[in-house]
């Protein structure tokens, strides 16, 4: 039973990151109808960039922070130089996600060039240790989850309560109705894979925080955790990317401390393969994302 | 063969749902053999669903479909094509990357190459038939006034080209029930009257069709028999200048 | 046998079976439009084969490595059970296809097979040796009594032969009136299906015969290195291949003959080329990664259609 409180714990910290990185990836497709699988490379960049201010002494959470907005730059620049005119031109949705995987591949191996094959630390990081209900945490991982619940919060907030948000679940469900209400859909893309880049920067510096050691594995290991939580809810649907990080993060580590420890990757995989199969739009998934998944 | 007299489809208490309505709720109506049976009904009446149904691109929730008298509910697309229920698209499904000839060759039914003696056996098992298929395809090509455009890409025809490639290819498919989604949009009036003159040939020659359209003008010149849909329903069956004077499909088009 | 010599076996080994895979992707993904980014597990699939029919079982042969098989089969038989496995590997990868969802959903489910199947490789221990992979004691050695220069010339042999099986098989796919089918799938399956194609069948047929492809790859490839570990398929393998793909021309097997000419040979061998910059260990191959993915993007975006693009054969227009 102890064994059973002290997973569910693990599996929430986990799941917190992989909440914060599916909610970043299912928005990314929400918005431009892409599999952005770059999105983990990204992650590393973000992973990297909290490396070097952290062995500059800057303290890891403004490290996450500055990060975050690195990464946002990036892949807003990546999305209207690269992304939007290859959609624009009408190619195929799976020639773009070979250009995503190939520019994953070239910005992982460029970070190796630059940084090392080595395995990175970001040092002690913990802080002192928390018991919760019987649950194990560590004061970094309780940070992380509570920055994970307000990052949602202010997502949910901001798409919800303001204009903005409007005009992004107006752009994500019908682009062309949204330009035709005057909307700026080209502007409000950019603002969402701002955000959403955002997200995956201070996700892959959250990733590094709560790990030993890392290399320039980590996001393409993390993405498909990310990917499973986020087609689990709903692709396209932040809120069901949230409830899909922690369903996947706790079963990942149920499945660790009950069998082989090996088999914390395969439970993802297998949730991503089953949900595809048998229910590709998600427990939450919203009718115009559906349509799209389709042939 | 049972029912080779009678209709050669049969529509039974039909229901689908889509997108969270009832898209059908229960249609039933049968299609004349030998005619041009038109499909109408205002915009979100059900019709192109009804139509995906019968053609066996969407599964039924509930109902019956029943062609020559044969129960063919819930048959895939390329189950019933084989049965000689061939369908063409709204918007014009062409092979782009093939040539316009081979876009018809494609379609020729029970193809000696497609088989597993035929990738053994080679050019000397499937050559005769294919030039037989070549023939047929240059001659409807010809009929079609597209011989010139044979060996061009589909992906670069014009709009009018491509959906009169479509045609050609269900043609090609010998067919015994055409089902055909509003075949005439988009095409230059010539083009329509063209298409329209062939319908009539076809169903003359025992080709049977089922029409879905727009255009009530259209409707009353080749259809023998129409069927009116709106909200899921089947609200009249009959020929198009009885219906036209009957209330409630004059309503239905008002409101619908 | 000089270094160059040697090193020119070596090349042309890569290419002979770097062609069959790509012959056998181009034939998945270029002619039939299956977007299977796991196509790596087939070689995968073919090499673990060939190594588990070829070696004698765990215990006799020492027992310093754990497997399931060991049947100590001749080459051709562990050849022919690397093509079987290739074949039944790639059909299982295509039922995950078979969903009616977006292409690109179905190639990240294909890929997520691929790492699935890595994965459970690497973990299950006894299955194949796990992380550590196998290796082929003694190793195949044809023509034995003669000189190792001649051996090494005649597996060449032995590749050149099976390329050219390979290639008069695949053409029985691409060409004829099954070729044709085949695009139409590819080019749009549901008016395929309109017309009377069946596609679960036709698509898992041809994931068994790109499979088939890819196992014999595999199987020759690992019969010439003596060893396979699960670091040699990693998903990236794919890429390459892919990349070769699309350069040389989708649809194109001449074109894709080409393209793995350019993009394995010149390309990945090229790299290894450049002076030594740094004293770091990997370099070239990682800078190797970096110009694939660049050449990748590059002719998605200037020229996707490939050197050599598909070309449909002329029935002669005029009346």
């Amino acid at each position: 039973m102890q064994l059973l409180i002290e997973a569910i714990g693990f599996g929430i910290a986990s799941g917190a990151v992989i909440a914060l990185g599916a909610v970043g990836f299912s928005v990314q497709f929400g918005m431009s109808n892409v599999l952005n699988i770059t999105y983990g490379a990204l992650m590393t960049l973000g992973a990297y960039i909290g490396l070097f201010l952290i062995d500059r002494g800057i303290s890891a959470w403004v490290a996450l922070a500055i990060s975050g907005i690195v990464v946002g730059v990036v892949s807003v620049a990546f999305n209207r130089g690269l992304l939007a005119p290859l959609v624009k031109r009408g190619t195929r949705a799976f020639a773009i996600v070979i250009v995503t995987v190939s520019a994953g591949v070239v910005l992982q191996y460029v970070i190796v060039v630059f940084a090392g094959a080595d395995a990175k630390s970001y040092g002690e990081q913990s802080g002192q240790t928390f018991h919760l209900l019987g649950m194990v945490l560590t004061a970094s991982e309780v940070n992380i989850i509570v920055l994970a619940a307000v990052l949602m919060l202010g997502l949910h907030l901001l798409l919800t309560r303001t204009t903005l948000g409007r005009a992004m679940r107006a752009t994500a469900s019908n682009r062309i109705l949204a330009q035709s209400c005057g909307i700026a859909t080209d502007r409000i893309s950019d603002i969402a894979w701002m955000l959403s880049g955002m997200l995956c920067g201070a996700a892959g510096v959250a990733l590094a925080i709560t790990t030993v050691s890392f290399d320039f594995s980590l996001g393409a290991v993390f993405l498909i955790p990310m990917i499973a939580a986020a087609v689990l809810g709903g692709i396209g649907q932040p809120y069901g990317a949230m409830v899909g990080g922690l369903v996947v993060g706790i079963a990942s580590e149920l499945a660790a401390a009950f069998t082989n420890p090996a088999y914390r990757e395969v439970v993802a995989f297998g949730i991503l393969i089953v949900m595809l199969l048998v229910r590709p739009h998600g427990l939450f998934g919203a009718a115009w994302a559906t349509r799209r998944l389709m042939a | 063969m049972s029912g080779a007299r009678g209709p050669i489809l049969e529509v039974e208490d039909l229901v689908k749902h889509y997108g969270g309505v009832r898209a059908v709720d229960g249609i039933s109506f049968s299609v004349e053999r030998g005619a041009i049976t038109g499909l109408i009904g205002p915009n979100g009446a059900g019709k192109s669903t009804a139509l995906n149904v019968i053609g066996g691109f969407l599964p039924p929730d509930s109902g019956r479909v029943l062609l020559d008298g044969e129960d063919v509910t819930g048959e895939p697309m390329h189950r019933l094509a084989r049965r000689g229920v061939v369908r063409t698209f709204q918007m014009a499904r062409v092979f782009g990357g093939l040539t316009t000839i081979e876009n018809l060759l494609v379609a020729a039914p029970a193809q000696r190459g497609e088989t597993a003696m035929g990738l053994v056996g080679g050019k000397r098992f499937w050559g005769g038939q294919e030039t037989e298929h070549l023939e047929r395809a240059k001659e409807m090509l010809s009929a079609f006034g597209m011989r010139d455009k044979a060996d061009e890409q589909a992906r670069n025809l014009s709009g009018g080209q491509k959906r009169a490639v479509e045609t050609m290819r269900a043609l090609m498919a010998r067919p015994k029930l055409l089902l055909l989604d509003e075949p005439m949009a988009g095409l230059s009036p010539s083009l329509s009257k063209q298409l329209e003159d062939l319908f009539l040939e076809l169903a003359h020659d025992g080709l049977s069709l089922l029409l879905v359209e727009h255009s009530l003008d259209t409707v009353e010149r080749l259809c023998s028999k129409v069927v009116v849909m709106a909200q899921g329903r089947v609200l009249a069956e009959g020929r198009m200048s009885e219906l036209r004077t009957r209330r409630e499909v004059q309503d239905a088009y008002v409101i619908g | 046998m000089g270094a160059w010599e040697f090193y020119l076996i070596v090349l042309l080994v890569y290419l002979g079976t770097d062609l069959l895979a790509a012959w056998g992707l181009n034939l998945e993904f270029g002619v039939t439009g299956v977007a299977n980014l796991g196509y790596i597990v087939t070689i995968a699939a073919g090499a673990y084969a060939y190594v588990i029919c070829t070696l004698d079982s765990p215990a006799s042969a020492g027992g310093f490595q754990q497997y399931v098989g060991g049947f100590g089969l001749p080459f051709p038989i562990a050849l022919a059970g690397g093509v079987v496995a290739g074949s039944v590997v790639g059909v299982l990868i295509g039922i995950t296809g078979l969903k009616r969802l977006r292409q690109d959903y179905q190639a990240i489910a294909m890929l997520v097979v691929s790492l699935m199947a890595a994965t459970v490789v690497t973990a299950d221990t006894p299955f194949l040796n796990g992380n550590a992979g196998l290796v082929i004691l003694p190793q195949f050695a044809p023509l034995s009594d003669q000189d190792p220069e001649l051996q090494r010339w005649v597996y060449v042999g032995i590749v050149a032969v099976c390329c050219v099986a390979g290639y008069l098989v695949l053409r029985r796919f691409t060409t004829g009136p099954i070729g044709r089918t085949l695009r139409a799938v590819r080019d749009d399956e549901y008016a395929a299906a309109a017309i009377g194609k069946n596609i679960v069948v036709l698509r898992l047929v041809v994931q068994a015969a790109g499979g088939a492809l890819g196992g014999l790859s595999g199987a020759l490839l690992v019969g010439f290195i003596g060893g396979w570990s699960p670091g040699a398929w990693a998903y990236v393998e794919t890429l390459a291949l892919l990349t070769a793909v699309i350069v040389g021309g989708m649809g194109n097997d001449r074109g894709v003959s080409i393209g793995t000419f350019v993009i394995a040979i010149l390309l990945l061998q090229g790299v290894q080329f450049l002076p030594q910059i740094s004293s770091r260990l990997g370099l070239k191959e990682d800078l190797g990664w970096i110009v694939l993915g660049t050449v990748t993007i590059l002719f998605i975006w200037f020229r996707p259609q490939g050197i050599l693009p598909e070309r449909r054969p002329k029935y002669g227009a005029s009346p």
